[in-house]
C-alpha cells in the first residue's frame, strides 16, 4: 500500500515536473509576418514570410490569397520554387492591375495564427533580375584609352515588347579604392568610361530598374586592366623640370628686382673722400696732377716757383685787447727755412668742421688740425715732399694765431697751422678779423719763437702792427708725420714756440679756464700755452704756462701775466730756444726749470711729436729724442693742453 | 481734338486712297502667297510625317511616366498621415469609376490587344479622369492633412500633365491613318462621386486616398499601353526596346 502510494506520488511528481524540467510549454505558433513580395518581370511574383515562434510544436504555414473582385480564397500554389517560407505565383496565377490580399497562417497542434494581410498589386512590386553578360573592354582613342561596358537585360524581362522598360546603372572603381563611381546609363545597353588611370585595374558592375519599380541587385563584377599609356617616370621628370624652371624664373626675377639693394648688402659702397670742395671725379680719373692741383689751396703749398720769402711770416701778432700782447716777430733767421703757410683765415675746407663747435675741446681741434695738416701734406704728393723737405730745412715755421680778442665770445682758437695769415690782419682790426674768422674756431695762438736776438717781448699791443715790432723768429711746430725721422734732426734744429692763446672762451669751451686771466679781459685775453714736450707719438703737450707743473689739463688757471716764452735764440741745430718771459709773476717751478733747460732743449718743430703724457713740465731735461720731446722753456702757458695726435 | 483727328483721318484716307489701294493689293497678294506657302508646307509636313510617330509616342510615354510618378508620390504622402481605421473603411479598388473599362489583366492579354485599341483605352482612361481630378483639386483645400500645400500643388501638376497628354494623344490619333479610319471609341466613364468627398475628417481622407489610388492604377495602365505602343512603333529603332 505504502509502496504503491509512493509510486503513484512519484509518477505524479514526475509527470508534473517533467514539463518544468524541460522548460517549454506548448503554445500555438507565433504570428508570422509577410516580409515582401516581388515580381521579377511583371508576369510572376513571389511572397516571402517570416514565421513566428513555433510554440514548441511543429508548425506549418499556409498562404492564402484573395483577389480583389472575388471572395474566393486560394491557397498558394507553389511553396517550394522560391525556397523556404515562400510562395511562388506563376503566370497563370498572376494577374496584373489586380489587388491581391495575401495572408499567411501558421498552424501547429495547438492552434493557428494568422498574419497581417497584405495588399499588393503586381505592377508595383517589380524588381528585375540583374543584367546579364556584362562585358568590359578597353578601347584605344589616340593613346587615351577608355572603357566600353556592354550588357544584356535579364533574360526574363521582356523589354522587346515594351512590357518592361528598364533603366541601367553602372558603377566602377579601382581595385584598391573603396569608393564606387556611379554612372546612370538610361535605357541603353552600352556605356563608355573615360579618364582612366594608366595601368590601373578596374571593377565594373551594372544593375537595372524598371520605370516604376525597384532596383535590381548588382551584377557580377567584371575586371579590366588599363594599359600604361602614360609613362610615370617621364611624367615625374617633366613635372620636376617645369617646377624647377618656374622657381628659377621667380628667383631670377626677384634678384633682378632687388639687385640694387643686394649690391649694397654684399658689396657695400666704399666711402669716398668727403672733402668740401674736393671733386671725387678727379680721384677716379687717377691723374695725380689734377688731384693735387685740385687740392691745392691757391697759395698753398708754395710751389717751387714761389718765393719763399713771400711766404715768410712777417710776424705773429697776438692780440691782447688791452693788456698783454705779444708781438710776433719775424725772424730773419727763419727766413730761409720758414715757410709761411698761408692759411686763409677763413679756411673753409680743412679742419673747419670739428673745431667750429664751441663745445669741443681744443684737443680735438688741435688734433683735427694736425691731421688735416698732415692730410694736406700727404696729398701733396711728390711736389709736396719737396716742399716738405724744404720746410724741414727751414725749420722755422711761423705760426700765426689769430688774435683772439677778449670779446670773442665764440672763443675761437685757431690752431696755429691754420692760422697763417698776414699779420696785419690780426693787428688791424681784431674785431674784424674775428668777424672774418669763423666762429667757434679754436685756435691755438702760438707765439712764434723769439729769437734770442730780438729783445722783443711777446706782448704786443692791440692794434699794434706786428711789423713794427721786432721780428721774432718763429718756429712753427711743424706737423709732419710723414717723415718724422727725417724731421727729427731738423726738428731739433727748429725751435718751436708755441704760444697758444687761449681765449677766455676757449677755456670756457672746455679747456681750462684761466680764471684770473680771464677775468681781466685785458690782460687775460690771451692765454699762453707752453709746449711741455713732444711725446713719442709726435704729440705736442702743451701746458698752460704759469702753474707750470700742473698737468696741462689740470691747470685751470692761467698764470697771471705770466709765462711768456721768449725766444732766446736759435741754436745751430735750428732749434728755437725759448726762455721764459720776465713778466711772469708766478713762476712755476717747472718754469724755472724750463728756463734752465730752455737753452738746452730744443724743440723739434717740424715734427709734431707730442708726448702722450701731458705730465708736468717736461721741460727739464728733455733731451730731444727721437720722439721729439719738446721742452719748452718759458712757454706761454696755455690754458689748454694741446696734445697733438700721433700719427 | 477729335474733330481734327477725324479730319486728319479723312484727309489721310483721301490722300491714301490711290497709293494705299495699291499697297493693299500688294499686301493681299503677299498674304495669299504666304498662305499658300504655309499650307503647302503644312501639307508636306503632314504628308511626309515630319515628326515620326515613334517620336510622338515617345513623348507621350514620357508624359504618362511623369503622370504616374506624380500620382505615386501623392499616395505615399497621403499614406504617411492616414488613420489606420481609414484602411478599414476604404472601398475596394473595384469600386473605382473606371473599373468598368475592360483592360488586359496580364501580359499575354495586353500584347494581344491591337494598337488602336490600346490607344483608345489610354485615351478613354485619360478622359475619365479629367473631372475627378477637378474634384480633387477643389477638395484638397479643405483636406485635413499637414502636407496640404504640396498635395495641392501636385494635384495641379497632375491636371496639367493629364491635359497635355490628352491633347497629345488626340493629335497622335489623328496622325495615324489606321486609327483615324477605325474611329476610335472613347468610352465614357463618368464620375459619380460628385463634388463632395466627405464631411468628416476620416471620410475626407479616406475618399481622397481612394480616388488617388484609383488614379494611380489608371495612370499606370496608360503608361504601360503607351510604352507598348512605343516599342511596336519603333521597329526602325530596335535599341529603343
Amino acid at each position: 500500500m505504502m509502496k504503491k502510494a509512493v509510486e503513484v506520488i512519484l509518477l505524479l511528481f514526475l509527470l508534473v515536473s517533467m514539463p518544468h524540467a524541460k522548460g517549454t510549454r506548448y503554445s500555438p505558433p507565433g504570428k508570422p509576418t509577410l516580409t515582401r513580395c516581388r515580381s521579377p518581370e511583371k508576369e510572376t511574383f513571389t511572397c516571402w514570410w517570416e514565421p513566428g515562434s513555433d510554440g514548441g510544436l511543429p508548425t506549418t504555414h499556409a498562404l492564402y490569397y484573395r483577389k480583389e473582385n472575388s471572395e474566393t480564397v486560394y491557397e498558394c500554389p507553389d511553396y517550394r520554387t522560391a525556397g523556404e517560407n515562400s510562395c511562388f505565383f506563376n503566370k497563370n496565377n498572376t494577374s496584373i492591375w489586380v489587388n491581391y490580399n495575401i495572408t499567411v497562417v501558421a498552424t501547429n497542434t495547438l492552434g493557428s495564427t494568422f498574419s497581417d494581410p497584405m495588399d499588393i498589386d503586381v505592377v508595383y512590386i517589380v524588381k528585375p533580375n540583374p543584367p546579364e553578360r556584362l562585358a568590359v573592354t578597353v578601347k584605344e582613342d589616340k593613346s587615351w584609352p577608355f572603357l566600353r561596358v556592354s550588357w544584356e537585360p535579364p533574360h526574363k524581362a521582356d523589354t522587346r515588347s515594351g512590357w518592361i522598360t528598364l533603366m541601367y546603372e553602372i558603377r566602377v572603381k579601382l581595385e584598391q579604392e573603396n569608393k564606387w563611381e556611379m554612372h546612370l546609363a538610361g535605357q541603353q545597353k552600352m556605356f563608355n568610361i573615360f579618364s582612366l588611370r594608366s595601368g590601373g585595374s578596374y571593377l565594373v558592375q551594372v544593375r537595372c530598374k524598371p520605370d516604376h519599380g525597384f532596383w535590381s541587385e548588382w551584377s557580377s563584377t567584371s575586371y579590366i586592366e588599363v594599359p600604361d599609356y602614360f609613362p610615370r617616370e617621364k611624367s615625374v621628370w617633366i613635372l620636376i623640370t617645369v617646377f624647377s624652371a618656374f622657381i628659377f624664373v621667380i628667383l631670377f626675377w626677384l634678384l633682378h628686382m632687388n639687385s640694387h639693394s643686394l649690391k649694397h648688402c654684399i658689396l657695400p659702397p666704399v666711402p669716398g673722400p668727403k672733402i668740401k670742395g674736393f671733386d671725387k671725379q678727379l680721384l677716379k680719373n687717377g691723374k695725380s696732377e689734377e688731384i693735387f692741383s685740385a687740392l691745392m689751396v691757391p697759395d698753398f703749398p708754395p710751389t717751387t716757383s714761389s718765393n719763399f720769402e713771400d711766404l715768410l711770416v712777417e710776424y705773429l701778432e697776438v692780440y691782447i685787447p688791452e693788456g698783454q700782447e705779444l708781438t710776433l716777430q719775424e725772424s730773419k733767421d727763419l727766413h730761409d727755412g720758414c715757410l709761411k703757410s698761408e692759411g686763409s683765415t677763413s679756411d673753409s675746407d680743412s679742419g673747419r668742421g670739428s673745431c667750429d663747435s664751441h663745445t669741443l675741446l681744443i684737443d680735438n681741434c688741435g688734433e683735427a688740425k694736425e691731421e688735416e695738416r698732415q692730410q694736406d701734406q700727404e696729398r701733396m704728393g711728390m711736389e709736396a715732399q719737396r716742399h716738405q723737405k724744404d720746410w724741414e730745412e727751414k725749420v722755422l715755421n711761423y705760426a700765426h694765431e689769430d688774435i683772439v680778442s677778449p670779446d670773442m665770445s665764440s672763443g675761437r682758437v685757431k690752431t696755429w697751422p691754420s692760422v697763417f695769415s698776414p699779420l696785419p690782419q690780426y693787428s688791424s682790426n681784431p674785431p674784424d678779423q674775428q668777424s672774418s674768422l669763423e666762429m667757434a674756431k679754436q685756435h691755438y695762438l702760438s707765439d712764434s719763437l723769439f729769437l734770442p736776438d730780438s729783445s722783443s717781448t711777446y706782448l704786443t699791443q692791440p692794434g699794434h702792427s706786428t711789423r713794427e715790432s721786432l721780428e721774432p723768429s718763429y718756429c712753427e711746430f711743424r706737423l709732419s708725420n710723414k717723415q718724422p725721422h727725417q724731421l727729427h734732426p731738423q726738428m731739433q734744429a727748429s725751435q718751436q714756440l708755441h704760444m697758444t692763446h687761449s681765449d677766455v672762451n676757449i677755456s670756457s669751451i672746455g679747456c681750462k679756464q684761466a680764471p684770473a686771466g680771464l677775468q681781466s679781459p685785458d690782460l687775460r685775453s690771451t692765454q699762453y700755452v707752453e709746449v711741455q714736450k713732444v711725446n713719442k707719438e709726435d704729440m705736442v703737450l702743451l701746458q698752460p704756462v704759469g702753474k707750470g707743473c700742473r698737468h696741462i689739463e689740470l691747470c685751470p688757471k692761467m698764470p697771471q701775466g705770466d709765462n711768456y716764452s721768449k725766444v732766446k735764440g736759435v741754436n745751430s741745430d735750428n732749434i728755437l730756444l725759448l726762455q721764459r718771459g720776465v713778466m711772469e709773476e708766478d713762476r712755476c717751478p717747472c718754469e724755472d726749470q724750463e728756463t734752465n733747460g730752455a737753452r738746452e732743449h730744443s724743440h723739434t718743430a717740424s715734427t709734431v711729436t707730442t708726448t702722450q703724457k701731458p705730465t708736468a713740465c717736461i721741460h727739464t731735461a728733455m733731451p730731444v729724442q727721437d720722439e721729439m720731446v719738446l721742452a719748452v722753456n718759458g712757454y706761454v702757458d696755455t690754458a689748454i693742453m694741446c696734445t697733438l695726435p700721433t700719427y | 481734338m477729335e474733330s481734327t483727328r477725324r479730319k486728319r483721318k479723312k484727309q489721310r484716307g483721301g490722300e491714301d486712297t490711290k497709293a494705299d489701294q495699291e499697297k493693299k493689293r500688294e499686301m493681299a497678294q503677299r498674304k495669299i502667297n504666304g498662305n499658300k506657302l504655309f499650307m503647302t508646307v503644312l501639307y508636306a509636313v503632314a504628308a511626309c510625317g515630319a515628326v515620326p510617330i515613334s517620336d510622338l509616342l515617345d513623348r507621350a510615354s514620357q508624359r504618362s511616366d511623369t503622370l504616374h510618378s506624380l500620382s505615386t508620390m501623392l499616395t505615399q504622402d497621403l499614406d504617411s498621415h492616414f488613420p489606420p481605421i481609414g484602411r478599414m473603411i476604404m472601398p475596394r479598388p473595384s469600386m473605382c469609376h473606371t473599373s468598368s473599362l475592360q483592360t488586359p489583366n496580364d501580359k499575354e492579354q495586353a500584347l494581344q490587344v491591337s494598337e488602336s485599341d490600346l490607344m483608345s483605352l489610354a485615351r478613354s482612361l485619360l478622359q475619365a479622369w479629367s473631372d475627378p481630378l477637378e474634384v480633387l483639386s477643389t477638395s484638397v483645400k479643405t483636406l485635413p492633412h499637414p502636407a496640404q500645400n504640396s498635395i495641392s500643388n501636385k494635384i495641379k501638376e497632375l491636371q496639367e500633365h493629364s491635359k497635355s497628354l490628352g491633347d497629345g494623344l488626340n493629335i497622335l490619333s489623328g496622325k495615324v491613318r489606321k486609327w483615324v479610319r477605325q474611329a476610335q471609341t472613347i468610352s465614357s466613364l463618368p464620375y459619380s462621386g460628385g463634388n463632395d468627398i466627405g464631411q468628416d475628417r476620416i471620410s475626407k481622407l479616406t475618399n481622397f486616398h481612394f480616388l488617388l489610388s484609383c488614379f494611380r492604377r489608371d495612370s499606370h495602365k496608360i503608361d504601360s499601353f503607351l510604352k507598348v505602343l512605343r516599342c511596336r512603333a519603333a521597329k526602325l529603332q530596335p535599341e529603343m526596346c
